[in-house]
């Protein structure tokens, strides 16, 4: 119990779960004072993308160095910590459902979460937890705004924003999923000196 | 200074955000170059359309940029030289606003070769709808220097790009329909051409240009401000700015769509039988000119033939205009720019023109028999009618325009002329085509 709390401290972890409520909320309350039959496709994929990019800060600590002399296998904690970020990025929208403004039917919620989440994990390894935020905003703003469906290169290209049934969609963000908990749970976050490791 | 603005330059997220907005603005023009290829006037605005994604990098980029002392620790250390604050900032936020609008304008350079050879016209708005852009983006990234100074988390950069997103795309459904307020604060809005001679109103860009500035005003004064009164006066300029922009701009709850008088007007041929195209595709009237001959030499075997071929530059509002005919002796072309900045299928222009001078406007209370127009324009051609695509009926109705087509083929000349010519008469008066062509 005492290894996770400072674990979740060295991680900024309640910082990012206070941010993503709060975020939720106001997304919440933007959902419900514009659109009249809830929100839209576009709001529930940026709202998820909101609370991956939160998340995404507490997949490094202060000093990753020193975290890797630390005689405990590192990988299950990993894979652990991006499980329950996946929860917490599913979760929080499912809670909508509660009240009368519900965001998004759980399917592409879920994927949403998933492939996003995979995403920024296969990142951190490459540039760091502090700049792993850029490839899931870059990608899903461009493929919230600008959807394409239809054919398959669109539907893979922004999937973000596909419809449930779209297969390829599904494909993508399984696939970056899976390819962001390897990668994430294998290497862990890149190594940066303290000085330059995300605050 | 300039030593200082060069190493900034080169040691910040400057030349990353730069990249950035090159990278994204470039991708999405030629995700779709058929957007903006017909002229520099439709490029310009459509960069401005993906402001959409543009802006919100450039606020993310400067938050990023904006939490950079405290993130390496030197926040106290760089508080404590002697050098007045606004000294100590200008390179940073020189170095950034250089490169954001580096950034936006290089995307204007490496789409523009692709029309450089096809796109002559180029109006003074033009400029001004790129210097809005660049306003944009330049208060944008100051604005996110600023907040990431205040707010040095790591999600600073990520939820200032959708609050970002979020203004640019839900302002105007807030504005409650109030179009000139929509249009005037989100300067993505209303930016895509619906036709070729669309520009955007000194107006509205003067406007836009006015806030924009006083947002860079408040973003420079919010992040040399050191006090909580110095935050607060951050406020002042953007708030002067915003209501000298809501007094400039007309309150229009429907925005007209402000139209290039200018680029609307015709440009002809010397030579006759005169063709004329619009000033905003006088390039293409080189490609123009034969087919727009060749339809018109076809159309001389009616009676009271067309003797010019011009351009149709009626452009449509928020009301239909009441249906009037076409201009007599003149035969209207509808001109469409293929994503390359050349004459969207050419081979089509000669049927499209003759059949516009059969059937005028086609528009009747219950519509024209188009298969019967489409029939008698191919008699005058004098080739099958190709099959139109587009129908699910296996071919049933390419079927009967053939079978109408050979029926023409089979009188002789002179009546089937006669069947043409009451074909035409018969479209000014909506009549029935069908019995038209068939000489009930």
């Amino acid at each position: 119990m005492r290894w996770l709390t400072l674990y979740l401290r060295s991680r900024r972890v309640p910082v990012a779960l206070a941010t993503a409520v709060g975020g939720m909320v106001v997304m919440w309350v933007l959902g419900s004072a514009v659109s009249d039959g809830g929100p839209g496709v576009k709001m529930v994929v940026l709202t998820v993308l909101l609370l991956v990019v939160v998340l995404t800060a507490t997949l490094s600590g202060p000093d990753e160095e020193l975290d890797r002399t630390a005689a405990r296998p590192w990988p299950p904690r990993r894979v652990s910590h991006l499980l329950a970020a996946l929860a917490v990025v599913a979760g929080l929208p499912f809670l909508t459902h509660l009240t009368g403004i519900s965001f998004g039917p759980a399917g592409p919620v879920i994927r949403d979460a998933a492939g996003l989440l995979g995403l920024a994990a296969l990142s951190a390894p490459l540039l760091g937890a502090g700049r792993a935020w850029f490839v899931p905003l870059g990608w899903t703003l461009a493929a919230a705004v600008y959807p394409a469906a239809g054919h398959l290169l669109g539907e893979i290209l922004t999937w973000q924003s596909q419809a449930a049934d779209s297969t390829p969609a599904a494909v993508t963000a399984a696939v970056l999923a899976g390819s962001g908990l390897i990668a994430y749970a294998s290497a862990g976050p890149a190594r940066r000196t303290p000085a330059e490791a995300a605050l | 200074m300039s030593r200082m603005l060069r190493i900034e330059l080169r040691r910040s997220a400057a030349l990353g955000a730069a990249l950035v907005l090159l990278l994204t603005g470039g991708i999405m023009c030629y995700a779709a170059p058929q957007r903006w290829s017909s002229s520099w006037m439709a490029l310009a605005m459509i960069e401005r359309e993906y402001l959409v994604l543009i802006l919100p990098l450039a606020l993310a980029a400067g938050a990023w940029q904006g939490r950079r002392e405290s993130r390496n620790g030197l926040a106290e250390l760089v508080r404590s030289t002697p050098r007045p604050r606004p000294q100590q900032v200008m390179p940073i936020l020189g170095a950034l606003g250089i490169a954001v609008a580096g950034g936006y304008l290089a995307v204007l350079a490496v789409a523009a070769p692709r029309i450089a050879g096809t796109a002559r016209y180029l109006p003074a708005a033009a400029f001004a709808v790129v210097a809005v852009g660049v306003l944009a983006v330049v208060a944008a990234a100051w604005l996110g220097l600023a907040a990431g100074r205040l707010w040095p988390s790591v999600a600073a950069g990520p939820v200032l790009a959708l609050a970002g997103l979020g203004w640019l795309m839900g302002f105007p459904g807030i504005a409650h329909g109030q179009e000139w307020l929509g249009a005037l604060f989100s300067p993505m809005y209303g930016m895509s051409q619906y036709s070729d001679y669309e520009t955007v109103s000194g107006r509205l860009s003067a406007a836009q240009a006015v806030w924009l500035v006083a947002l860079v005003v408040g973003g420079y004064v919010l992040h040399v401000a050191q006090s909580r009164r110095a935050r607060a006066a951050s406020l002042l300029p953007v708030a002067l700015g915003v209501a000298v922009a809501i007094a400039v701009m007309p309150h229009d709850r429907y925005l007209p769509r402000a139209i290039d008088r200018v680029a609307q007007e015709l440009v002809c041929t010397t030579d006759a039988p005169k063709v004329c195209v619009a000033r905003v595709h006088s390039t293409l009237l080189p490609e123009v000119t034969p087919r727009a001959r060749q339809a018109l030499a076809l159309l001389a075997r009616l009676p009271r033939p067309p003797a010019e071929a011009h351009e149709d530059t009626t452009t449509w509002g928020r009301d239909l205009p009441e249906p009037r005919p076409d201009p007599a002796g003149i035969a209207l072309m509808t001109i469409t720019v293929d994503d390359r900045g050349h004459l969207a299928s050419p081979a089509d222009l000669v049927p499209q023109t003759v059949t516009r001078v059969l059937g005028n406007q086609g528009r009747c209370p219950d519509g024209l028999s188009w298969s019967a127009l489409r029939a008698a324009t191919y008699w005058l051609v004098g080739t099958e009618p190709p099959a139109e695509p587009g129908f699910d009926d296996d071919g049933e109705w390419n079927d009967h325009v053939g079978q109408l087509w050979r029926s023409l083929r089979e009188l002789p000349e002179a009546d089937a002329l006669a069947r043409v010519t009451a074909v035409r008469e018969g479209a000014l008066r909506c009549a029935d085509l069908d019995e038209m062509l068939s000489g009930k």
